[in-house]
């Protein structure tokens, strides 16, 4: 399963879009948003946290694209008559989001780091980037579902929209504090509002709180029921 | 049909059934492949070439009868390594290279070829570092053959192996194929070319509208669908009497020249000529093309 893994990600990471809209684009928009105007160091980190977010949520869902795509080919029908499992072959593509979304992290944290002055202590940084790796699981499995649900062109355009729409309910481009009442309410629902909340707390120096990690939670259920559910669906055609 | 004792047979369809809504694709087939035979799956488009591949290769399952591979489920006999499949609606995988493509698959088997082997034997030693997602068509194939024998299956499955290929790459591909199936491996293939069914195969299996209505090698096809074929003018006759004629099984009208599939073209044509009807005659031995017209004609079939 290993080397599924590095089959995957060697072929995702040799995807231009992927490249340059999961990794480069978070980094610019996070540069541009933070130096345009007058910005203190307090937003500086906060969009940091926020744009690294999503580009997680981006590469998270990149991996069901990589999913309807390997349907649509005929790969996926290939490997069941390889000795491979179909559950080693689900696994293998779990990890391979999993794996997918850490370049956009790094980058978006360093070019915090490096480009605006931000200034954690070593373990909140380790402890950072650790939470929005893990917290991009239920990105992870919602992308799955999409990949195992739709056909390839569906998938990509649903991905789009569930990464465009959940990144700015979630607050991850603008913060919520901007927000009507209303849309702030709506808005602490949101998977990627908790998960960018997972980020923020550590980087104020405190644990992320229970309501985070319990929408989250709850998040991942609900789209890890989905995955399954598609994948049991397409079980047959794939 | 080869059969050998003690050892189960590669493949074993017994009443195989399968239905897609009203439509019978696999309408009770009964097939037998013994270790180390090379046979063609012989029919038209949609005649049930693809399920049957679909069902001995585990992805679909019979809803009726029962399919085999070593004795034991497909499934099985796939998780295990024993079979490599080319499938036919497959396309390139982007962004990997032919020899990392190849490479992991082999990976995957117990006692895989080695990688350097397997693309020679596909005839792509030379393309290990070239993208799979920028090959020609023809190239394209011969990687997916190479990612069928990488395991050293000892079932090899192909479906349409050769569609899409020009005449020199299929050339080139039935080479490849034929040493892979001298190093004692047991070969199944799907074609809807006759001459390739011929030239490729041990046996020929004929399937038509879900069910396999003709087994055997090519020689024995022609001989059953009626050895000869006597063609006269008709010039304005009928044709009434002469499907009773000694030998004949068969009538046909094309223009004005009445064709006879006979069994015994010598007593067909003596009774020709007491009937006074033999100009323009002409005398041909049955090709494999009319044997399986004949075996998949409409009317042979009345269900």
């Amino acid at each position: 399963m290993l080397d599924y893994l590095r089959l995957e990600v060697r072929r995702t990471l040799r995807d231009v879009g992927f490249v340059i809209g999961g990794i480069a684009m978070p980094v610019m928009m996070y540069l541009l948003f933070t130096n345009i105007g007058a910005n203190d160091g307090a937003w500086k980190t906060a969009s940091m946290v926020g744009m690294a977010a999503y580009g997680a949520v981006g590469s998270a869902l990149n991996t069901g694209g990589g999913v309807a795509e390997d349907r649509a080919i005929g790969w996926l029908r290939q490997l069941r008559v390889t000795p491979m499992t179909p559950r080693q072959v689900v696994a293998g593509r779990a990890l391979t989001g999993s794996v997918t979304v850490l370049p956009a992290i790094v980058a978006v944290l360093t070019a915090g780091a490096l480009v605006n002055g931000v200034r954690l202590a070593v373990w909140q940084w380790a402890a950072l980037a650790l939470l929005l790796w893990l917290g991009s699981l239920p990105f992870t499995l919602l992308g799955l579902g999409n990949g195992y649900r739709l056909t390839a062109q569906t998938t990509g355009v649903v991905n789009m929209v569930c990464n465009l729409g959940l990144a700015v309910l979630g607050g991850l481009w603008f913060p919520t504090a901007l927000f009507p009442g209303w849309l702030r309410s709506v808005s602490a629902y949101t998977p990627t509002h908790r998960f960018a909340q997972l980020g923020t707390s550590v980087a104020d120096g405190h644990a992320p709180a229970v309501g985070a990690v319990l929408v989250l939670a709850a998040w991942s259920g609900a789209f890890g029921s989905y995955a399954v559910l598609a994948y049991r669906r397409a079980g047959r055609n794939v | 049909m080869t059969k050998t004792t003690g050892t189960p047979p590669a493949v074993s369809f017994t009443g195989a059934v399968r239905t897609y809504g009203a439509l019978r694709a696999i309408d009770g087939v009964d097939l037998e492949i013994a270790t180390g035979e090379t046979v063609a799956l012989l029919g038209r488009n949609g005649a049930g070439k693809s399920t049957t591949i679909s069902l001995l290769l585990g992805l679909n399952e019979p809803d009726e009868g029962t399919v085999e591979l070593f004795g034991g489920p497909p499934e099985r006999a796939v998780r295990a390594g024993r079979v490599g499949a080319m499938l036919q609606e497959a396309r390139a995988v982007p962004r990997v290279t032919v020899r990392e493509l190849v490479a992991f698959v082999a990976g995957r088997y117990p006692a895989p070829l080695p990688v350097a082997r397997a693309l020679e034997l596909a005839g792509i030693a030379d393309l290990a570092g070239r993208r799979v997602d920028r090959l020609s068509g023809g190239q394209t194939q011969r990687v997916r053959f190479a990612v069928a024998l990488a395991g050293d299956p000892s079932l090899l499955v192909l479906d349409e192996p050769t569609a899409a290929l020009d005449v020199e790459a299929r050339h080139v591909f039935w080479t490849s194929m034929r040493a892979y199936a001298r190093r004692g491996h047991t070969v199944l293939f799907s074609t809807h070319y006759l001459e390739e069914a011929d030239a490729h195969a041990d046996r020929i299996v004929v399937i038509d509208r879900g069910r396999v209505v003709a087994d055997g090698t090519g020689e024995q096809l022609r001989r059953a669908a009626g050895g000869n074929l006597v063609s006269v003018d008709l010039a304005g006759r009928g044709t009434e009497g002469l499907g009773l004629l000694p030998g004949v099984r068969s009538v046909e009208v094309r223009g004005d020249r009445a064709l006879l599939r006979t069994d015994d073209s010598d007593a067909t044509v003596v009774a020709l000529a007491r009937l006074g009807a033999i100009r323009g005659l002409e005398v041909t031995p049955a090709s494999l093309d009319d044997a399986f017209l004949a075996l998949t004609a409409p009317e042979t079939e009345t269900v």
